[in-house]
């Protein structure tokens, strides 16, 4: 575990899960991410922080490392720590930065920077010829294939200045020009609707009395067009844009206001303790908000699916029993996992039903009365289907809520105390949301109005997974 | 002659066939002496073009020896077979550290950890320059930043472990960098294919590793900390050679153990190298230069070089061949 010291020298911390995509991170290597032309969730997109983590992946054991990566203004350093998750955690692994530090790139000279803008235009050009010391054309190269009538004019009379091969455009003086005043100019090739561009590299030692050229051409767009863009857009506003920018804020308007309220920086007024209290609330508030309008948006996004794999529903729910474990004891809550005679297994996405019952499971909690007790079963709901529900002894849901309460932030007045961790009104929208896209379904069992107590039971079902 | 035939006669008859088993461990007898032939030549060539002073001393391969052999044990111990008798578990180590300095990788580690630590030794020997304390630690130590003197208190923590342990040629599995501790690891489970207690020693090996708390790990990131004001480590005298090794091999990108065997003198042009691609000017070069108390001349042509080029040079000398 790391202690509050290394901390604080963290900068940045991010999750990724198995396959290498990054699920999380905090602002700057969010940014970073962005900067490298991925997206969050997506691979992780920074080279150099892919190496590490296949290293990482590969090896199983928790590397640090130094690091250094390119944004496209700065060079980027740090030290990154990257430890492997453990495979009931879905495996994939966590990547801590420390030291993140922002250079700029020391400039190029520009005769550097001139020599290497020859080598890409060498590197990209399609067409590629070689002129004579009078500037005749002695070969020529096409990898294009719109060049086919540039090679035909070529074949039919070769050996002319290179000029008369092509048509340049804005040149108005008589040929022959100075060499220097055509590199870099635009010209058409006949057969071809693209707009090419010149560049004349002078070869020998000497650039005043070149032996020869390199005559390249370099075409203004690929011949093939993009792949237009799949689907009209859906909103990526909040969830790859919005969220990593705002968790860093949010999460230290929410340490400060437990500073402040805790009183670790001096003595202070019991109002002003409790205002800071609100705030805290106020901002773990936005926080979880932030996380359930990013999921809504992945679960809205046209390429989203859910994994389809044997799901053991008592053993998800255990683990989400687990997860939540302190928050029901601080409750005296007893939360009591019936075992089935034989494994229910659905055919779902782990992470997503894992998802679901920490929602149904952490409503329970926050609607049970102190001392009350959760019980969850699992079993089969027909020959193809299996369910497991989620019962709390609270004020439970009545007939015309019901209706309700899985719709988008809907909380139904059910409000609880302010000392409680406040709802989005969004959980239980994303946790049906989840269960139809495995398709199976999540519905609420009303309150029978005479039963005593209440409470409310929340049913998950899904297929079951043939055996 | 008779005698000689009656030998032959007797030798014949007594002639049974040996057991599998026995024709087996012949076999690997056999091998393992092929591989001690094997391994004749590159090191007599050493021995008869050898650099003075030798590269290989017997100090360093005892060393080694003495290290491979303490990570061979932590390893048999790690695993909760308590019945297991003296002789046998000594046995079982010689047997794991000899496989162990089978894997090239982990024993060019060991190597530059024997000429680190002799290194250390003789810089504090001839220039009093404490292998734990230096006066770069210290400050940093006393550093207003909680986060650099926390660190730095941590690197001195593990710096004066790894002194005192290598005085006792010993190396703790903690303070090998992961693909090395991968790579013992992978052997020692390729060795005990047939103790399925091992599993669980494996295991526990593997959760407690965490390749940011070693030694290198955290002089590096005590450097990360100072961000510009790292190059003070780059004076020997100041930094200690811990610090300034790890320095050394971050300003020229370049593997810390071979900033490490720069400091040999037989390396000496190398190690001109690294300082000129680390940045240093040529008074400050040559008075580090001169630390490391070579008599060998000093290549004054490395300061014509820009950093960037001693750099290119080391870059490409440490390039694997034909890849």
């Amino acid at each position: 575990m790391m202690n509050e010291r290394d901390e604080a020298l963290l900068a940045a911390r991010g999750h990724l899960d198995r396959d290498g995509r990054l699920l999380s991170a905090d602002e700057p290597l969010a940014r970073l991410q962005e900067d490298c032309g991925g997206t969050l969730p997506g691979v992780i997109a920074v080279p150099e922080l892919r190496a590490l983590v296949e290293d990482c992946m590969r090896i199983g054991l928790r590397i640090g490392r130094e690091f250094s990566a390119f944004d496209g203004t700065f060079t980027v350093t740090g030290y990154v720590r990257i430890h492997p998750l453990d495979e009931a955690m879905g495996g994939g692994c966590e990547l801590l930065v420390e030291n993140w530090q922002r250079q700029a790139v020391e400039a190029p000279s520009s005769r550097d920077l001139a020599s290497r803008l020859d080598d890409i235009d060498r590197a990209s050009a399609e067409i590629s010829a070689r002129l004579d010391a009078e500037q005749r054309l002695q070969y020529v190269l096409a990898n294009a294939e719109d060049a086919g009538g540039l090679q035909e004019t070529v074949r039919s009379s070769p050996g002319r200045h290179w000029s008369d091969y092509l048509t340049l455009k804005g040149v108005a003086h008589h040929q022959p020009l100075h060499w220097r005043l055509l590199d870099g100019s635009q010209c058409e090739l006949p057969g071809s609707e693209r707009n090419w561009r010149i560049r004349l590299l002078p070869i020998g030692p000497r650039s005043t009395a070149p032996l020869g050229f390199d005559l390249l051409l370099l075409a203004d767009r690929p011949l093939v067009e993009p792949d237009a863009e799949p689907q009209a857009t859906h909103s990526q506003l909040v969830g790859s844009a919005l969220t990593p920018v705002l968790r860093r804020p949010i999460a230290r308007i929410v340490a400060k206001a437990e500073t402040i309220r805790a009183r670790l920086a001096g003595p202070l007024r019991a109002e002003y303790s409790e205002y800071a209290g609100n705030i805290a609330l106020a901002g773990q508030h936005l926080g979880a908000m932030l996380d359930d309008l990013a999921d809504i948006e992945t679960l809205d996004a046209p390429d989203f699916t859910t994994a389809s794999e044997p799901v053991d529903l008592v053993d998800a729910a255990k683990r989400a029993a687990g997860i939540l474990g302190v928050r029901a004891q601080s409750k005296n809550i007893e939360i009591v996992v019936q075992n089935p005679a034989k494994p229910v297994v659905a055919d779902g996405d782990f992470r997503r039903v894992l998802q679901i019952f920490i929602n149904l499971i952490g409503n329970a909690i926050a609607y049970s009365p102190d001392g009350s007790t959760i019980t969850i079963c699992a079993g089969r709901s027909g020959d193809d289907r299996v369910e497991l529900s989620v019962a709390d002894q609270g004020p439970g849901v009545s007939e015309d809520q019901a209706e309700r309460i899985f719709d988008k932030f809907e909380r139904l007045g059910r409000d609880i105390g302010a000392d409680q961790e406040p709802g989005s009104g969004l959980g239980l929208y994303i946790s049906r949301r989840l269960a139809r896209a495995m398709h199976g379904d999540l519905a609420v069992t009303p309150a029978e109005p005479a039963s005593a107590p209440p409470g409310a039971k929340f049913t998950l079902s899904l297929p079951a997974r043939a055996a | 002659m008779s005698k000689q035939a009656a030998h032959g006669r007797a030798d014949r008859r007594a002639r049974a066939k040996p057991t599998p088993d026995a024709e087996k461990a012949m076999r690997e007898d056999l091998a393992r002496a092929d591989r001690a032939l094997r391994g004749v030549p590159p090191v007599l060539a050493h021995f008869l073009v050898v650099p003075n002073p030798p590269l290989i001393t017997d100090e360093v391969v005892a060393r080694m020896r003495g290290n491979l052999d303490s990570l061979a044990r932590q390893l048999i111990d790690s695993t909760s077979r308590a019945v297991i008798g003296n002789d046998q578990r000594t046995g079982e180590i010689e047997g794991l550290s000899q496989c162990l300095a089978a894997s090239s990788i982990v024993l060019s580690f060991c190597f530059a950890l024997a000429i680190e630590s002799e290194t250390t030794e003789r810089l504090e020997k001839r220039e009093r320059i404490d292998p734990v304390l230096s006066p770069l630690l210290q400050e940093l130590i006393a550093s207003s930043s909680e986060e650099t003197a926390e660190l730095a208190m941590k690197a001195l923590t593990a710096q004066s472990r790894f002194v005192q342990q290598q005085r006792r040629m010993s190396l703790s599995l903690d303070e090998l960098p992961a693909d090395i501790f991968h790579e013992v690891l992978r052997r020692w489970e390729a060795q005990s294919e047939d103790h399925p207690e091992v599993a669980g020693g494996l295991k526990q090996l593997k959760g407690s590793y965490d390749e940011a708390n070693g030694r290198v790990a955290l002089l590096a990131r005590l450097l990360g900390t100072m961000r510009r004001d790292a190059k003070a480590a780059l004076d020997l005298e100041q930094a200690g050679f811990a610090l300034f090794s790890t320095a050394l091999a971050q300003f020229s990108n370049q593997p810390r153990e071979l900033a490490v065997l720069s400091s040999h003198e037989s390396q000496t042009a190398r190690l001109a190298l690294f300082l000129r691609a680390a940045g240093l000017d040529e008074g400050a070069l040559q008075q580090q230069f001169l630390l490391f108390a070579h008599s060998s001349r000093f290549p004054t042509e490395t300061c014509n070089l820009a950093p960037e080029e001693a750099a290119a040079i080391l870059a490409e000398a440490s390039r694997p061949q034909g890849g």
